[in-house]
């Protein structure tokens, strides 16, 4: 007998944990073509970014050296905590529950898994006690990660002022299981969810609702970061307030409850916070365990054929754009794929959700500043915030949807439109710009304009709509420069040398386009002579996009399905050509 | 009669490597080219080539005497295409599958969706049209490409593996489709592993061995020349190097050592 392998191989238990983590990690894509490779250190990396930096400019604030040339003589470090320690607590439950979120699928295991593993030597209660010990260890880790820089920067931070090291410490640990904890409750959360409706319902409605679940999810979440800055104002008026139903203001109670400060409505939310806890973990764990029985242990048992009944309500809007808007066959074929891919496909959807999100509780804390400073003036002219609102929502449509079509779906796949699509970027650009613009004008005309009509009249109503289709349409034409893919068909672009200038201009863009915009249009309403630079700026933007479009090289105007970084060198293969 | 498609001194280098070198054939309307060849001997490079998804490094494919080159917009619309394997988008269903394909290849919406309705009846798929492809089995989504390769009549089809995954009814039709697209003048290349397949149902054969044509002809012609009993003896004779029967053994052996 030869004794080739290693002598301490891994227990079955402990290689199944080991493969339940990898999957989380890296994606349940059949064929892994079309995921982001990022390494594992690189998405941890990423996760912890932003508490490091919150931390990193809270030096600045607790300085003592800074404070006494500001004058601020009567600082209270121990009030000042509150809102950084509420930003912290939401940031940590944001960021766990996004992740969570984004690998809802990878959670539980699938009909790959029961293929592969159930035939195997292995009990289904080792293959259920491995995942759910991945999952914890998938809870801790992320917990750790996404709080470990603020975990060592935050109470160094804080405690500037003070010499003792018990201080720090109490600071420190205080933060750290506060922190801590409201990221297990956010993994838990999303965990007990996805158990609950698995056991509750037929596998192919979950699969259904599973896509607006989760939507719903990001919106929620990005909802609650924009809490991050109001609610510690709020505090004083705990009882009266809605925000006691906020879990992240539950752990800011506990976390003045352990540091002896909290107010007795404080300390009671800070007690519900372990109540919260304990709740989610036996409503994971009993989802969990049932969802377990209903759906892995009959696998089997149900069709592999998921059955589909085609939506007829619909299925006369297609035809429809066919006559209206889509010129070309290649128009046709791709709009309808773009549409079913960014509506059914997972990621694509939820980075759509992410920034409507994002763009919505801009817009509500826009219009709600506005509301409160009695801008509204009906029956006037609505100030520049209210103006605002229909901007920032189409700025960050077009800029989600942008990024979605940078996202891969199988690779695969794509052999189709390399055999059968077009051959120039020129083919592809107005299919693209109509997909955009498909979701912008339809609730700009439905929603917007009647609002804005019956606030202020037709005439304004029909000025601002047509303002911001003008500008929706050059926004698009200026996002879709170079722009030379089908959507979702050509590999990750290498986005690692231009992140940062792509965000800083995103943020630059959205100044210019949303708080410039609107305040110009604001005075055109008040003075009709700042009409002409207002209506100017499309027609303008479009031609130095058009000048700009063609000084791209022929070469680089074809259609590719492969965005590599260019080789630092090239064969000439001067033999071949001889 | 003219030949439809020819391959011209084909080849491709990948860096250094020759992955396919010098082949050359001509298919006249009403032929269907068996193409073998054991893996890696450049069956799925030749395949890319004709279909124009690979540029060739020296040589040509002509289309009824034209350069694919030229126009592959224009070529394509007359190729019906199976790849080996049955990448599809798994969130649309199977007939939106079908719908974006035929619309891609600017087929007519009333008749593509008559032809799309017919053809997944034929091909017994109708039941499962609006399910995701994401949830078919191997077979139904060869189906699925089958069908997508023929709705729009092409004159010219390349099969790669197109039995893969099919049950025995539906490779037995598909058998039969093949005699009876090449009695009604199309002309088909069609790449196997299974010699049985490609014996029933090819009039001519290709052989490739690590790239290079090592025969093509009639397969008449071919049998007839080295005079063995069965297709399978005269491709081992050309192609593999292998003992197969000693190699069965040597598996058993190292099967039964403790």
């Amino acid at each position: 007998m030869t004794h080739d392998e290693p002598q301490s191989a891994p227990r079955p238990f402990i290689r199944l944990v080991r493969l339940f983590l990898d999957r989380t990690f890296h994606g349940g894509d059949e064929s892994g073509a079309g995921e982001l490779d990022l390494s594992l250190g690189l998405v941890l990396s990423l996760l912890a970014l932003p508490g490091a930096l919150y931390s990193t400019l809270l030096f600045e604030k607790y300085s003592t050296l800074l404070l006494w040339m500001r004058g601020q003589h009567n600082f209270d470090p121990v009030a000042a905590t509150v809102p950084d320690e509420y930003f912290f607590i939401v940031l940590s439950t944001v960021v766990t529950g996004a992740v969570a979120v984004w690998r809802w699928d990878s959670i539980f295991p699938d009909r790959r898994d029961y293929v592969n593993l159930v035939p195997l030597p292995i009990s289904t209660k080792v293959i259920f006690l491995a995942n759910l010990t991945a999952i914890l260890c998938l809870a801790g880790v992320l917990a750790v990660d996404v709080n470990a820089a603020s975990a060592l920067l935050y109470p160094l931070a804080a405690s500037s002022g003070q010499e003792t090291f018990r201080y720090v410490a109490q600071i420190a640990g205080m933060h750290v299981l506060t922190v801590l904890l409201a990221s297990v409750f956010s993994f838990l959360a999303v965990f007990a969810t996805v158990g609950v409706l698995m056991a509750a319902l037929p596998y192919i409605v979950f699969r259904r609702i599973s896509i607006y679940l989760r939507s719903l999810i990001i919106v929620a979440l990005v909802s609650l970061l924009s809490t991050s800055f109001a609610v510690p104002s709020m505090i004083g008026n705990l009882p009266q307030t809605w925000i006691r139903f906020l879990p992240t203001v539950w752990f800011l109670g506990l976390s003045q409850l352990l540091h002896g400060s909290a107010n007795p409505a404080l300390a009671k939310l800070g007690s519900l916070s372990w109540k919260g806890l304990g709740f989610l973990f036996f409503t994971a764990l009993a989802g969990y365990s049932m969802s377990y029985r209903t759906y892995f242990a009959r696998i089997p048992e149900a069709a592999a054929v998921i059955s589909g009944v085609r939506r007829e309500s619909v299925s006369w809007l297609f035809p429809l754009f066919d006559r209206m808007l889509l010129r070309t066959p290649f128009e046709r074929a791709g709009y309808r794929y773009a549409i079913k891919t960014l509506f059914r496909s997972e990621h694509h959807s939820l980075v759509v959700a992410g920034f409507s999100a994002l763009a919505i509780v801009i817009a509500s804390q826009v219009l709600f500043a506005a509301l409160s400073g009695g801008e509204l003036n009906v029956g006037g002219f609505p100030s520049a915030e209210v103006l605002s609102v229909p901007l920032i929502l189409a700025y960050s449509i077009l800029l989600g949807l942008r990024l979605a079509f940078e996202i891969p779906v199988d690779l695969q796949a794509n052999w189709i439109f390399r055999l059968l699509a077009v051959k120039r970027s020129s083919e592809c650009i107005p299919l693209v710009r109509k997909i955009m613009l498909t979701f912008v004008i339809p609730w700009l005309v439905a929603f917007a304009t009647p609002i804005y009509a019956y606030l202020w009249g037709w005439a304004i109503a029909g000025f601002h709509v047509l303002i911001v289709t003008l500008l929706s349409l050059v926004l698009a034409q200026i996002l879709l420069v170079g722009y030379r893919k089908v959507p979702f068909t050509c590999s990750y672009p290498p986005f690692r040398d231009s992140a940062i200038v792509t965000v800083l201009s995103c943020v630059l863009g959205y100044f210019v386009f949303v708080v410039f915009i609107s305040e110009l249009e604001c005075r055109a309403l008040l003075n009709p002579l700042y009409v002409v630079p207002l209506i100017l700026i499309g027609p303008a933007a479009w031609y130095v996009t058009s000048v700009f479009g063609e000084t791209i090289a022929d070469v680089d105007k074809q259609i590719i399905f492969d965005d590599s970084t260019p080789a630092p060198f090239e064969l000439l293969d001067l033999e071949q050509r001889s | 009669m003219e030949p439809v498609l020819q391959a011209a001194e084909l080849t491709k280098r990948f860096a250094s490597v020759a992955a396919v070198q010098d082949v050359t054939f001509s298919l006249a309307p009403g032929q269907v080219l068996g193409c073998l060849g054991p893996n890696g001997s450049g069956k799925s490079t030749t395949v890319k080539m004709l279909t124009g998804l690979l540029e060739p490094s020296r040589g040509k494919v002509l289309f009824c005497g034209e350069n694919i080159q030229k126009d592959l917009v224009g070529y394509r619309k007359q190729l019906g295409y199976v790849p080996e394997e049955p990448n599809l988008y798994p969130y649309l269903t199977g007939r939106e599958y079908l719908e974006m394909v035929g619309l891609l290849r600017g087929m007519n919406s009333g008749r593509l969706g008559r032809k799309i309705d017919a053809l997944l009846g034929l091909f017994a798929m109708h039941p499962h049209r609006h399910s995701p492809i994401g949830s078919y089995s191997k077979g139904m989504r060869q189906r699925i490409l089958l069908i997508a390769a023929l709705m729009d009549d092409p004159h010219l089809l390349i099969f790669d593996e197109p039995l893969s995954g099919l049950d025995v009814t539906s490779a037995l039709v598909l058998k039969n489709l093949i005699k009876a697209l090449g009695q009604h003048g199309k002309t088909i290349f069609y790449c196997s592993h299974v010699l049985e397949v490609v014996q029933q149902v090819c009039s001519h054969l290709l052989i490739l061995r690590k790239g290079v044509v090592v025969a093509y002809g009639t397969t008449e012609e071919i049998h007839n020349d080295l005079h063995h009993s069965s297709l399978e003896r005269t491709f081992m004779n050309l192609v593999e190097e292998v003992d197969t029967e000693k190699t069965a053994e040597n598996i058993i052996t190292v099967m039964e050592t403790n």
